[in-house]
């Protein structure tokens, strides 16, 4: 019983995880249809600012408030200059933000020397249930996925912003007929899903430690939890991440990690084969 | 989303430009970069083991496996659209398979390797491709580069925790390729026998792509709807030529792992994907040539870079592909080569047909 309770928390505790690097992900696919491959690296870039800050004398939990800010401000810039002339080319968009992930994980293998520096946890220890002992910072990390994910959907369903959102989404040019700077809005919507990207990688830096190929890991396992979940709606991801996480801390309990991690990638891409529209087949925002 | 667009497309009547007769014989005196710069880089290479020092040749040898490995996803997705990102699982499972035939059965002629190898590369490339682009659904772009990706990587991670296939570590010391009882090792040997086969598969596809096969393979790539309008099976085209792409690979694959003596899970994984289509965006994707300039641009240029720039030298390599992409989206062959010329005319020549009109 104890162990299952255990094993329970453990799973609970990775699929937050990956909800919360699926996120930003997940918005930026399903709003603006651009799947972008340096998300990763953006993850990587928000744990490699904490890092910064936790390696100057500053306390930790500063660096994470710093994190979403850099990252989202970086997405921004970027945005501007770079991700704004693929929308007309999907395609082009995965290779382009692909090349912009390579230059932000080398330069960070640059900076970090190639090592893994570790951060400590800002609130370590452990809360004692009975005879059980949780990792207080794994309960952490799901409680603020769970008020970033309510907050990112609330921001998206009910505020004017996430009106204009959803309307620059749904058919630009009405929107822009309507006054709605879409321009602006998608810069906007970019650096937000950059800078969830730069808090999930805040975040989980005590866990997994810095390391330049830290986004490369998530990568591979967001986009397959979108697809999984489906793009277009603000639910499908979430739901795609949390099967994936799930699955992906489960297995291992029962088989061999190598295979569990391999097993998990290609039953999601079967999935997606025979059901291509993914978990959540809507679109737009549910409220 | 868009599932068929492939975001370089050039206008359509570019191509009828280029189709019709008459427009095309009044071009006909500027159409001739091409073959020119064929045959001077395939002077070039020819000569090069007689200029180079040993050395080099080596690193040349490896380069010119690299083209072919280059050529394998130009075919996919400069012709038919497909963003193979998995292009290293064909490469990859064939140099670990003849690593085997050659570590546990001794064999290693390269009557034998080099069929096997290829047969690896076509077969993994077939049933991957009956998975993911054969079935009731159309795949998206999209779909298919995920699942190529999650191909390639399960495929390292399965070899990093295999015994059998040496883990990590791989499999080391490949004893070296035979011809009959020469045995062959690197150097200006082995440069010219990865020169021929290079040589050979650049003509095969040049002759497939512009034949009606390779016609309809272009017409996909523009506007798969309207292909499959014309009761092209569209799917079983992109199934063939990715097949053939895989089997291209998997003969890179097995020269690759008999020239460097060794394999490893670099060679399957997502690292050597990436280093393919880096070598394609940059040469420019949709010309055979383009894939083998960018391969020998990208590799002269890390040869020449990482031992002054060790450290930097990925991040400019990253900034170079990002400006290509952004600025010129059809490689740096488009410097040299137009539009007409890229997409250039199919089936007989112009030639024949003028002389067999009345």
């Amino acid at each position: 019983m104890d162990t299952l309770l255990i094993a329970a928390f453990e799973i609970l505790s990775f699929g937050a995880i990956v909800v919360l690097v699926v996120l930003g992900l997940g918005i930026i696919a399903s709003m603006m249809g651009i799947f972008n491959f340096a998300q990763g690296e953006f993850v990587l870039l928000g744990a490699y600012v904490t890092y910064l800050v936790h390696s100057v004398g500053l306390p930790v939990p500063l660096g994470m408030l710093a994190a979403p800010v850099a990252v989202g401000t970086l997405g921004f810039v970027l945005e501007k200059l770079v991700v704004r002339r693929f929308y007309a080319a999907p395609i082009v968009a995965m290779l382009g933000t692909y090349a912009l992930g390579l230059i932000i994980r080398e330069a960070v293998r640059g900076l970090t020397g190639g090592l893994y520096l570790s951060v400590p946890e800002p609130i370590s220890g452990s809360i004692t249930i009975g005879s059980l002992h949780f990792a207080s910072w794994r309960g952490v990390i799901v409680i603020i996925t769970l008020l970033v994910m309510a907050a990112s959907h609330a921001l998206l369903a009910y505020t004017s912003f996430g009106l204009r959102v959803r309307a620059s989404l749904e058919n630009p040019q009405l929107a822009r007929a309507s006054g709605i700077s879409t321009g602006m809005i998608y810069s906007v919507t970019f650096a937000f899903g950059a800078a969830l990207a730069g808090l999930a990688g805040a975040l989980i830096v005590p866990v997994f430690s810095l390391f330049a190929d830290l986004g490369i890991r998530f990568l591979i396992q967001g986009f397959v939890a979108v697809m999984v979940g489906g793009v277009g709606s603000f639910a499908g991801p979430v739901a795609g991440a949390s099967v994936i996480g799930t699955f992906s801390a489960w297995l291992p309990w029962l088989m061999s990690p190598v295979i569990a991690d391999v097993l998990v990638f290609v039953l999601a891409i079967i999935f997606i084969k025979f059901r291509p529209q993914g978990l959540v087949s809507g679109r737009g925002v549910n409220r | 989303m868009s599932s068929t667009g492939t975001g370089i497309q050039p206008p359509p009547h570019v191509i009828e430009a280029a189709r019709s007769p008459g427009m095309a014989s009044a071009f006909a005196g500027r159409m001739k970069v091409l073959p020119i710069l064929e045959v001077a880089l395939l002077i070039a290479a020819s000569i090069a083991p007689l200029v180079l020092r040993d050395y080099i040749t080596v690193y040349a040898t490896r380069v010119l496996i690299l083209c072919l490995f280059a050529l394998s996803f130009d075919l996919v997705w400069g012709y038919a659209g497909i963003l193979s990102l998995g292009q290293s699982l064909f490469f990859g499972m064939a140099g670990y398979g003849v690593a085997l035939l050659s570590r546990d059965f001794g064999v290693g002629s390269i009557f034998a390797v080099l069929p096997a190898g290829t047969l690896i590369g076509f077969v993994a490339a077939l049933y991957l491709a009956g998975f993911l682009l054969l079935g009731r659904h159309p795949s998206s772009v999209v779909f298919v580069s995920l699942g190529t990706m999650t191909g390639a990587y399960t495929a390292d991670r399965l070899a990093r925790g295999s015994h059998y296939l040496g883990g990590q570590n791989g499999i080391p010391s490949i004893q070296p390729m035979t011809i009959g009882s020469y045995q062959l090792s690197e150097g200006p040997g082995f440069y010219y026998l990865v020169l021929a086969i290079l040589v050979l598969i650049y003509l095969l596809s040049r002759f497939l792509l512009r034949s009606q096969f390779g016609l309809a393979l272009a017409g996909l790539r523009e506007n798969e709807q309207r292909i499959a309008f014309f009761g092209y099976k569209v799917q079983h085209l992109k199934a063939i030529i990715f097949a053939i792409s895989g089997a291209i690979a998997g003969t890179a694959g097995s020269l690759y792992a008999f020239h460097e003596g060794f394999v490893w899970t670099n060679m399957l994984g997502v690292v050597m994907s990436t280093q393919v289509v880096l070598y394609v965006l940059f040469g420019g994707s949709g010309t055979l040539i383009g894939a083998v300039i960018g391969t020998a641009i990208v590799e002269g240029l890390s040869f020449w870079l990482s031992d002054n720039y060790r450290d930097i030298w990925p991040i400019i390599l990253g900034v170079l592909l990002l400006l290509v992409i952004l600025f010129r989206p059809l490689g740096l062959i488009s410097l040299v080569l137009g539009e007409r010329e890229r997409v250039g005319h199919f089936g007989p020549s112009l030639k024949e047909k003028r002389n067999a009109a009345p």
